[in-house]
């Protein structure tokens, strides 16, 4: 047996989405299992549980899955990718928001954004979501700190 | 079983008030004729070695701030002659800590165990900077050195990964050592105020001190981390080895932000192979470690129990007293 950890929109269809191609592929799927109660930030972890596949195949379903935005942050006990959340403090804006990002996406993925600036003149928060692949979790956390010491912005993140 | 208290303040007034609350309890549970023989503090001291009258001592304390004034028994001998020169089974040490050099601590606890005491100590100070040194000293001279209340106040976490998980491999510890910093966000966060106002409110509340900067940077949790990782995690490190990061910057947006990403923003010290860090953390709104209010939470991972936490209150005088409290049972136990 596989055990593949996903996580999927809060939306109705996801479900749908990620398991047709499985199905289509003729993969035996044992169990899904929602783990509701583990929702952060509108995204829904699920265990898929499937039959035992040739590393080839399952690589195909892996990147099938993908393309279909769906993230696969575990296969058995190997942890591909990890949901970063971020809330950052100080002049998030005028740092240029956009050169943080496209630093940060060059190790990892920012998929969420939010932005609250209560006086133009007093710094701001942002809460920002990043998925990456767990090799490169060092090189982004890197990416943090020299982007922290550049632009006097700090990063809380979570563990 | 005789002790000598160094520091008559508010945790050394906390432990005669816990003693002269305990005395029949220990009598009764433990057979234990606690004597308290010398009080110190920056006057002098009194001593009796048939044990001091603690009812009075606190009187002479508070109505003349001076334990030297204490009727016939009262000296101005210095402590380190003190520690010297009386004869007790351990030394309570309790004088306000120095995050910079230790001292005067230091010095009363290495001369307590050259003149062949026990030492108990609540001083995060000397331990942080010093531990391995004061360690070879109660090696040296075969003596017992117990500083529960120096981590946490009155929650368990050295006796408890040290004696209650022995046999498991402490992985890492993380969590909220510092009461301050967990109220001042906890305040932010339910009443959406700004730190410098929470920071005010707290000081004249007593939860903060006149001077908040060891809190509110993290060097008290950093000097406590380094205590759990030199004494738990048999590591050799020292306060300028741990990644600080503190909370002045936090503000109620951020906490707001924080909580509609299902988190909230606490201060948290960590220990583990790899890592030596004090900073602002994102913790679920869920998790164990998110307790409010001045309370402390450590959560140990360990390889055989896994996940161990313990919450409690880690300030204040009779609770960081309940674990001096337990630090002297355990030596009378081990030297009955």
């Amino acid at each position: 047996m596989i055990i593949l950890d996903l996580e999927l929109k809060d939306t109705p269809g996801e479900l749908i989405k990620a398991l047709t191609p499985i199905s289509k592929m003729g993969i035996n799927i044992h169990s899904v299992i929602h783990l509701r109660e583990k929702k952060v930030d509108g995204r829904i972890p699920v265990r898929l549980v499937v039959g035992d596949l040739e590393d080839k195949i399952l690589n195909e379903m892996i990147n099938k899955l993908e393309k279909l935005d769906v993230t696969i942050t575990k296969v058995n006990t190997s942890i591909r990718k990890r949901d970063i959340d971020l809330v950052v403090i100080g002049h998030v804006v005028d740092t240029d928001i956009r050169d943080t990002i496209d630093r940060l996406n060059k190790y990892g993925l920012v998929i969420d954004l939010d932005l609250s600036m209560p006086d133009p003149f007093k710094e701001s928060s942002a809460r920002m979501k990043i998925i990456v692949d767990s090799e490169k979790l060092n090189d982004l956390y890197n990416e943090l700190d020299k982007l922290s010491k550049e632009k006097n912005l700090l990063f809380i993140k979570s563990f | 079983m005789k002790v000598i208290l160094i520091g008559f303040g508010i945790i050394g007034k906390g432990v005669i008030n816990v003693i002269r609350k305990k005395r029949e309890y220990l009598k009764n549970k433990y057979g234990m004729d606690l004597k308290v023989v010398a009080i110190c503090d920056r006057s002098g001291a009194a001593i009796d070695d048939n044990g001091l009258d603690l009812e009075l001592a606190l009187k002479v304390k508070e109505e003349t701030g001076k334990i030297s004034k204490y009727p016939e028994k009262g000296t101005s001998m210095p402590i380190v002659e003190v520690v010297k020169s009386i004869e007790a089974d351990a030394i309570i040490e309790a004088t306000p800590t120095n995050i910079e050099s230790g001292e005067p601590a230091k010095t009363y606890i290495i001369e307590g165990f050259k003149s062949g005491k026990h030492v108990i100590t609540a001083n995060k100070g000397p331990l942080a900077l010093y531990f391995n040194e004061l360690l070879s000293y109660a090696k040296k001279h075969n003596r017992i050195f117990r500083y529960e209340a120096s981590v946490g106040g009155a929650m368990p976490i050295i006796n408890l990964a040290k004696e209650t998980l022995a046999g498991n491999e402490i992985i890492k510890i993380k969590g909220i050592l510092n009461g301050t910093t967990n109220y001042i966000l906890t305040k932010m966060e339910r009443e959406k105020l700004d730190f410098d106002t929470v920071l005010k409110e707290a000081q004249e509340l007593g939860i903060a001190e006149t001077n908040p900067h060891q809190d509110i940077s993290g060097l008290d949790t950093a000097a406590k981390i380094v205590i759990l990782a030199n004494s738990i995690m048999n590591m050799e490190v020292t306060i300028k080895d741990v990644n600080i990061e503190g909370i002045t910057k936090i503000t109620p947006e951020a906490l707001s932000m924080a909580n509609k990403g299902g988190y909230t923003i606490k201060l948290i010290g960590e220990v583990s192979e790899n890592k030596l860090e004090v900073g602002p953390k994102l913790i679920p709104l869920d998790d164990p470690l998110n307790v409010k209010g001045s309370l402390n939470v450590a959560m140990l991972n360990t390889d055989l129990a896994k996940e161990v936490i313990v919450v409690g209150r880690g300030a204040g005088d009779v609770e960081t007293s309940s674990a001096i409290l337990s630090d002297i049972i355990n030596i009378y136990l081990k030297n009955k």
